[in-house]
Formats: structure tokens, sequence, C-alpha cells
């Protein structure tokens, strides 16, 4: 079983503690009942084009992906992330989410899909 | 010379931030929420330094006007150095919310709250350094703090797209750094984390501190948007 985290859109400063802290708790909800965790991002938002709290909010994410991933290694937590752009593929990016939640080896991995980020620096 | 802030100044890392401006000639605005900050401001003022010194709580969405009052009072400022920051660790499993949420708050909110503030302020050419962390890329025991540093990256470069081309705006992610927190670690702990880092040591606070003024000074003039990992090589061994 898969638990697929999508950050809400168009948040402010002010509200990335509630969104960080909804984040945190559904993830380890999901590692301590044995679920993988998918958290889908847009990439426009892991590049930082799309304003300050959105940009936080995607690299927060990335950064709670990759703590779970550290401390449940040992335990077999599968957290990882993928992010796409408005013109990827529905079906290519549920195939990189199934295959990432089924994956026992690419704990804290975030698959970036669209090409957008190509050219510009690595997360 | 126009003024720097330093938040989290009577901390290790801050207080050598802010020695490093006023050596090289700039005022200097040390915020901090404890009053030790001014024992900070009256060294660098012995020293012959313009200092003033703010006490105030960071994680109060009202600190960004105050700070902003007496940086107007000190003439105006160019730098503003978001060093402020807390920890709260614990397992992911063991971590409170309450915990979660206040090292957020802290480390990540109130560093942003107080760029969007300012960074309208700053004089042209201005820049802005974020103190993040090479726990960024993946820490046990910290998901709170990981999660905060990691977004404060990812802000940095949207704030650095934002404020272009009139300020610039960068991070500093420092690894193990000999702090007295760091000393009161047990020893067998410690010796293990020094192990892990390639330098073979911890960093001194002055050796962040070269690294801000760096990424401040007009050498770093068409640096922006980036991260500078000050942690002799940890991130890419152990």
């Amino acid at each position: 079983m898969t638990v697929l985290f999508e950050p809400r859109a168009g948040l402010g400063i002010d509200e990335l503690e509630d969104e960080l802290a909804r984040a945190f708790e559904c993830l380890r909800r999901a590692v301590l009942d044995g679920y993988s965790v998918v958290v889908a991002l847009d990439d426009t938002d892991v590049q930082g084009v799309r304003g300050v709290a959105s940009a936080a909010l995607a690299h927060g994410l990335l950064g709670l992906v990759r703590a779970f991933a550290l401390e449940g290694r040992k335990q077999g937590w599968r957290v990882s992330a993928v992010s796409s752009t408005a013109d990827t593929d529905v079906t290519e990016r549920v195939a990189w989410t199934e295959q990432l939640a089924d994956s026992r080896h690419a704990g804290g991995t975030l698959v970036r899909l669209g090409g957008q980020h190509l050219g510009r620096v690595a997360t | 010379m126009t003024a720097a802030i330093v938040t989290g100044a009577g901390g290790a890392i801050g207080r050598a931030i802010a020695r490093r401006f006023a050596r090289d000639g700039r005022p200097v605005l040390l915020v901090d929420r404890a009053e030790p900050v001014a024992a900070v401001r009256d060294e660098l003022r012995d020293a012959g330094a313009i200092a003033e010194a703010c006490v105030v709580d960071l994680a109060d969405p009202s600190a960004p006007h105050v700070v902003r009052e007496q940086a107007d009072a000190l003439g105006g400022a160019a730098v503003l150095v978001n060093n402020a920051g807390i920890t709260r660790d614990a397992r992911a499993v063991e971590m409170s919310t309450e915990d979660f949420r206040l090292v957020v708050r802290v480390n990540l909110v109130a560093a942003l709250r107080l760029s969007e503030t300012l960074a309208l302020h700053l004089g042209d050419g201005g820049a802005i350094v974020n103190v993040a962390s090479r726990a960024a890329l993946g820490n046990f025991g910290q998901a709170n703090y990981v999660a905060a540093k990691s977004a404060l990256i990812g802000a940095t470069r949207a704030l650095a797209l934002t404020h272009a081309p009139r300020i610039r705006v960068n991070a500093v992610a420092p690894g193990l750094v000999d702090t007295p927190m760091t000393r009161a670690m047990p020893a067998p702990v410690l010796e293990k984390l020094v192990a892990r880092v390639p330098a073979g040591r911890a960093a001194e606070p002055d050796e962040i501190a070269g690294v801000v003024a760096f990424l401040c000074s007009t050498d770093a003039s068409y640096v922006t948007g980036q991260v500078v990992l000050a942690c002799g090589g940890r991130s890419l061994a152990g």
C-alpha cells in the first residue's frame, strides 16, 4: 500500500509551519503502518521559480523525505519523491510513482520528470 | 559602510559573523532573543566598532518590524544574515509535533518573514545570507531540522530570483562546528562525528564567518541563489 502526499498549492510563508507539520505527521503515520510514501511535487517549485513559500515547501518536503529515508533505512521504510511539470504525461507520472513506491532501494530519491530542470542546479 | 543585521548573534557562529563584519568596518545590528547579545555588543564597541543589540523573539510575527526600526536607527542596512536557529532532536517516531513545529517556526518561517520584510529596505547591492546546514542533505534524529534547513535552501533560490538584480541571496551550509554545544557532547559521540569529516576536525566559527563575509562582499558580486557547503567535505563522504 502506498500513501501519495501532495502539498497544498498557493500557500504563503505563514502557512508553511502547518503544511510541513501535516506532512511530518502523515509520513510518520504511514511508515509506522508499513505503507510506502511518495511525495508528489511540482518541479517548478523545486526549481524555485514560483515564489518563496512554494520553493520552501517543496524543499522542506524533500528534506523530510531524506530524513525519513535515512532514519528508516534499516526498518525498510520506503519514502521517496517525484516531481513533474504541467506537460508531463500522466501515465508516466503514475508509472514512476508506482515504481518508487515498490522499490526497496529508492529511499530518499527524487525523480524529476519533464526536463525543465536540465541545465539548472541540482537539488 | 552600511550596517549588517545578524540574527542569532549571541551564539558562537553569530558572534563570529558579527565580529568579522565589525573587523571589516561594518556597523552591526545584533539580533537575539536573549540578553547575552548585549555582551557581544559591548565587546564590539570596546574594539571600536559601531554595534547595537536588538533583543527580540524572531518567532513573534511582529519581530521583523522591530528589527527594521532598529536598522533604520543605524542608518539602514545592506546585509542580512539569517543565522538564528534551534534544534530539538529526536527520532522521527518519537519527535513531538510541537518540537517539529517549533524548529520549523524559528529556523525557517522567522528567517523568511525577516527576509521578506527587510529585502525591500536593503540598499541596492545588498546581500542576504541564510545559514542553512549540511544536515539539509539528511541527518539521523533531526527530521524537523533537516526539513527546515532544506526548505531554507529552497527559499534561498526563490528569494534570489525574486530580488535579482538588486539584492543577492545565498546560503552557507555548515557541517560540524566547534561550539559550546558541540563541546558538551559526550567525547565518544563527538569523536564519531569528527571521524566522518574528511577534514578531520570540526570547523571554527570564524571559518563559517569567513564564508558569510565572502558571500556579502563584492568578491561575490556575481554569485546569487547558491549554497556553499562549508562542511569539511562531510557532504562527500561519511
